[in-house]
């Protein structure tokens, strides 16, 4: 680039007016065209705007809180805002467009908010999430409205919802618990909204809801309960009480139940009436009939308390019926004397018998006749025993008289009766209690007072009293005795003398003990044999002992007790006797004996005499053992001398006559020999008899 | 760029009958319609460069104003969800006690984006009319406006960064919100707007300035359009 180029010409260039614009602008346009079409979409797209009045606007935030259709979401609060007066708080929702339509005069508006009740924590989901706007319409399009009151609950009943919208009434004078279940069998099976005063202010009204799925559980003979709480009776059928659940108990609530079949399905709006209890609701069942009650009378002749009004008929144990009068009649024209009857009006429901065709007093009036022909008897039967309460029972009587349904023209029909079945426990325990109360048990007591009046006396006497001072003496004058060296050397002198004996007895055992044990076994078997034996009269000894028992059982207490006292009274006179109070003095002259005998015994030197004579004895026994010893000894000897005299007389075998004298000579040497081989026996078996001399 | 001293005298160019490639510099005469070496086609002045510098930034601008509108974040726990505007987040991390962070969003967020467009307003302006400001101080101002364009990204990159960690399910999550796809479309076409000014131009005025001082105006249409 050394050069300095040319001067260069600038032309000017002149282009079309459009071509002057870029096409970069094409970019913005298209940019404004996008914002303004999102712009108009989005206008385009928005719902309409509804008012909602509440009472106040707990919880709502502006563009947070929704509003929910079946708890999916339709709009958002725009605007939360007072009313003029101020008295509301009113919420502007925008609702989405596809189904502002169908929020019409039929919608209904409620705060969900979180809830504890009795039954239950709802909308626990809004403590997180903040409350909600429930709304609820039908699926028609109908009349718009953009300003709604919203309610302070959700409604029991919504458009389009499925369930039998009922209506409940109070009897006249009746309460009910509003807001509460409805349960069948302990189901939730439908709810009670919120009850209203009737414009005349004589019973209260609430609307019912049975839901879809338990609707057919509804006819027109269904009869609604209250079941709230707990109910707890006495009657004649014993104590009750009852209670549903604890859902119940705390919050209340309904329950019903169909008695009789063939009620009509019933429609949206039915007005049901609720009772008080199920009792009146069954009972309202056939008072509501219009079917009269067959009345009867009973003509008891026994006059018992206990039957009330309203006490159950009852035949085969089926309620049938209640008494409707009890009363006392006197009429000596019907009955033929003048004693008190029981005269007891039934009234019997025809609908309970169970009649086919036509329902009516008449149909049961001919019904009972025609039972009374075949046996059934009226007749008082015990309700529960706790309370004594009677009840009226018709029984199928087998053997029963034939009678007839007498049907007077004038007076009601007379049902006959037949023998009471009355449980009369009162009765039993008043007869235990009689015999009991008929014990001499006060003369048993008396003679019992005197004999320990006469033992005292006894006690009290002064020589009894100084008889176990005696008695103390004469245990010390013992003890110094025993306390002796005398008394106390007996025991080593007694030992020395028994090991003696034992060795020797040893010996003499060992020979022949098997023996006799052998014996004794054998003898032992037969005895068992004959306990045998004599077992098998057992049975007839236990027979026996029985029948000593039942005399015994069949033994009056009453003579026993008589006797006992008859006894006492003896003792008693006995112990009164001048003899028996010289008894302590005589049995105190004894033990003063006892102890002079003893005094003398241990003066006597008693003692010393029998020490020396059980040491004689030893030294006897010492002697006796010495010479059992030396007894085989001498006896060997003998034997040894014999063999050799027989050897020597074998010698002089060749002169006849010294050889006899010789034999007869060794014959008593032999002899002596046997004589001395019996004793040495006869002492090894009976070492005593040395000293006894036998 | 034709960066020099101070020295008033100085002759463009396009004074001197030359025309330069943008892409490889070499130099030819005026009225060479493609480069002889690179075959870029020649071009003394861009002369939609304004009218693309406009047309970005307006739609830059139109960006911003939803940008700002709606939420930036969403913010879902357990409990809540919070949507925060870029400003109404900066407030609120102001309340809640850490002013330099909200200063820094401030900055990064507000700040820096309108001074971008007043500056590239002014400088688009400026070509055009005569300004106090001299050519030294336009064209770093240019530099610095086209430097620190793609650090307004970082807010875009906050956001990704943010959203993709904290995924927590029910427990804790963060989306972006249509704010943020609004800022870096605004982010992109003022940077595409910075980036169609030819800054030659400044320099054009400032020999219009000293050749024709009272005609200013009017020399621009015929530089524009000269070639």
């Amino acid at each position: 680039m050394s050069d300095t180029p040319p001067p260069v010409q600038v032309e000017r260039q002149r282009k079309t007016r459009l071509s002057r614009f870029s096409i970069v602008w094409i970019i913005p346009l298209l940019a404004i065209a996008i914002a303004l079409g999102v712009a108009w979409q989005s206008y385009s797209a928005r719902g309409p705007v509804i008012e909602i009045k509440f009472e106040n606007g707990a919880g709502i935030a502006e563009r947070e809180t929704e509003l929910r259709y079946r708890d999916v979401a339709v709009g958002v609060v725009e605007e939360v805002r007072f009313s003029e007066d101020l008295a509301s708080v009113v919420a502007a929702v925008r609702v989405d467009k596809d189904v502002a339509s169908y929020i019409d005069v039929s919608a209904s508006f409620w705060i969900v908010r979180p809830e504890v009740t009795a039954r239950g924590i709802t909308g626990l989901d809004t403590v997180l999430s903040g409350v909600y706007i429930e709304g609820t319409w039908d699926s028609k399009i109908g009349t718009p409205q953009t300003r709604f009151d919203g309610l302070a609950d959700a409604p029991l009943f919504r458009p389009g919802g499925n369930g039998l919208e009922i209506v409940m009434r109070t009897t006249p004078d009746g309460t009910m618990t509003d807001d509460s279940p409805i349960t069948y069998r302990g189901i939730e099976v439908g709810r009670v909204g919120k009850a209203s005063i009737s414009p005349e202010g004589n019973y209260a009204v609430a609307e019912a809801l049975i839901y879809e799925e338990h609707r057919r559980l509804i006819s027109s003979s269904t009869r609604f309960w209250e079941t709230s709480g707990f109910t707890f009776s006495v009657g004649p059928q014993g104590a009750e009480i009852d209670f549903s659940s604890v859902a119940t108990l705390v919050s209340g609530g309904l329950t019903f139940g169909t008695f009789v079949s063939g009620g009509e399905p019933v429609r949206n709006g039915t007005v049901f009436e609720v009772y008080g209890t199920e009792e009146e609701a069954r009972n309202s069942l056939f008072q509501a009939a219009d079917v009269d009650a067959f009345e009867a009378r009973v003509i008891f002749d026994e006059n018992v308390s206990g039957l009330v009004v309203d006490a159950p008929v009852e035949i085969n144990g089926l309620k049938i019926g209640e008494v409707q009068s009890v009363r006392a009649v006197i009429d000596e024209e019907e009955f033929g004397d003048s004693r008190v009857r029981l005269s007891v009006v039934l009234a019997i429901q025809p609908a309970r018998l169970g009649l086919q065709g036509d329902v009516t007093p008449d149909a049961a009036r001919s019904f009972i006749a025609d039972r009374v022909a075949n046996g059934l008897r009226a007749r008082l039967t015990s309700a529960s025993i706790l309370t004594g309460g009677l009840k009226i029972d018709l029984v199928q009587v087998d053997d029963a008289d034939p009678l007839t349904l007498e049907i007077p023209e004038d007076a009601l029909p007379t049902i006959p009766t037949t023998e009471s079945d009355i449980v009369d426990a009162a009765a039993t325990v008043e007869g235990v209690v009689n015999r009991i109360n008929n014990l001499p048990i006060e003369e048993l007591l008396g003679s019992a007072i005197d004999f320990l009046d006469s033992a005292q006396a006894l006690v009290a006497n002064e020589d009894l009293q100084e008889t176990p001072g005696e008695v103390r003496a004469i245990l010390s004058e013992i003890r110094t005795i025993v306390a002796s060296d005398d008394v106390q050397n007996i025991p080593v002198a007694l030992n020395a003398s028994v090991t003696r004996l034992e060795s020797l007895l040893r010996e003499i055992e060992e020979t022949e003990l098997a023996a006799r044990l052998v014996n004794a076994v054998d003898a032992a078997a037969d005895a068992a044999t004959g306990v045998s034996t004599s077992v098998e009269g057992i049975p007839a000894l236990v027979e026996r002992i029985e029948a000593v028992a039942a005399k015994a059982e069949a033994l009056p207490v009453e003579e026993l007790a008589n006797q006992l006292t008859e006894l006492a009274a003896a003792a008693e006179g006995i112990l009164d006797t001048e003899a028996a109070r010289q008894l302590p003095a005589d049995l105190s002259a004894a033990l003063n004996e006892i102890n002079a005998t003893l005094t003398e015994f241990r003066e006597g030197g008693a003692v010393t005499n029998l020490n020396a004579t059980l040491g004689s004895a030893r030294r006897a026994a010492d002697a006796v053992a010495t010479s059992t010893e030396d007894l085989p000894a001498l006896v060997e000897r003998l034997g040894n001398v014999l063999n050799q005299a027989s050897v020597t007389i074998a010698g002089y075998n060749k002169g006849d006559t010294l050889s006899r004298e010789a034999q007869s000579a060794l014959r008593d040497i032999s002899q002596a020999a046997d004589a001395l081989t019996s004793l040495a026996r006869m002492l090894e078996r009976n070492p005593s008899a040395l000293i006894r001399g036998r | 760029m034709e960066l020099s001293g101070q020295n008033k005298d100085i002759k463009s160019a396009r004074e001197l009958g030359l025309v330069a490639c943008t892409r490889c510099t070499k130099v030819w005469p005026a009225g060479t319609e493609t480069c002889g070496r690179c075959g870029k086609h020649l071009q003394s002045r861009d002369t939609t460069s304004l009218q693309r510098v406009w047309a970005f930034w307006f739609v830059g601008f139109l960006c911003y104003i939803p940008a700002n509108m709606y939420p930036m974040l969403q913010t879902r726990t357990l409990l809540s969800v919070q949507e925060d505007t870029i400003v109404g987040g900066a407030i609120e991390l102001f309340h809640y006690g850490s002013p330099g962070i909200a200063l820094i969003i401030l900055i990064a967020s507000v700040a820096i984006p309108v001074a971008k467009f007043l500056a590239i307003a002014f400088l688009a302006i400026s070509v055009v009319r005569v300004s106090s400001v001299s050519m030294h101080q336009r064209q770093l101002l240019y530099e610095v406006v086209e430097y620190i364009g793609r650090w307004s990204m970082i807010d875009i990159f906050v956001v990704a960064i943010m959203s993709s960690l904290v995924q927590l399910n029910t427990l804790a999550a963060i989306t972006p919100g249509r704010a943020s796809l609004f800022f870096a479309l605004s982010v992109i076409f003022t940077m595409l707007s910075a980036q169609a000014f030819d800054s030659r131009m400044i320099w054009d005025v400032q020999s219009g300035h000293s050749d024709t001082p009272d005609a200013a105006e009017g020399t621009a249409p015929s530089d524009r359009t000269a070639t």
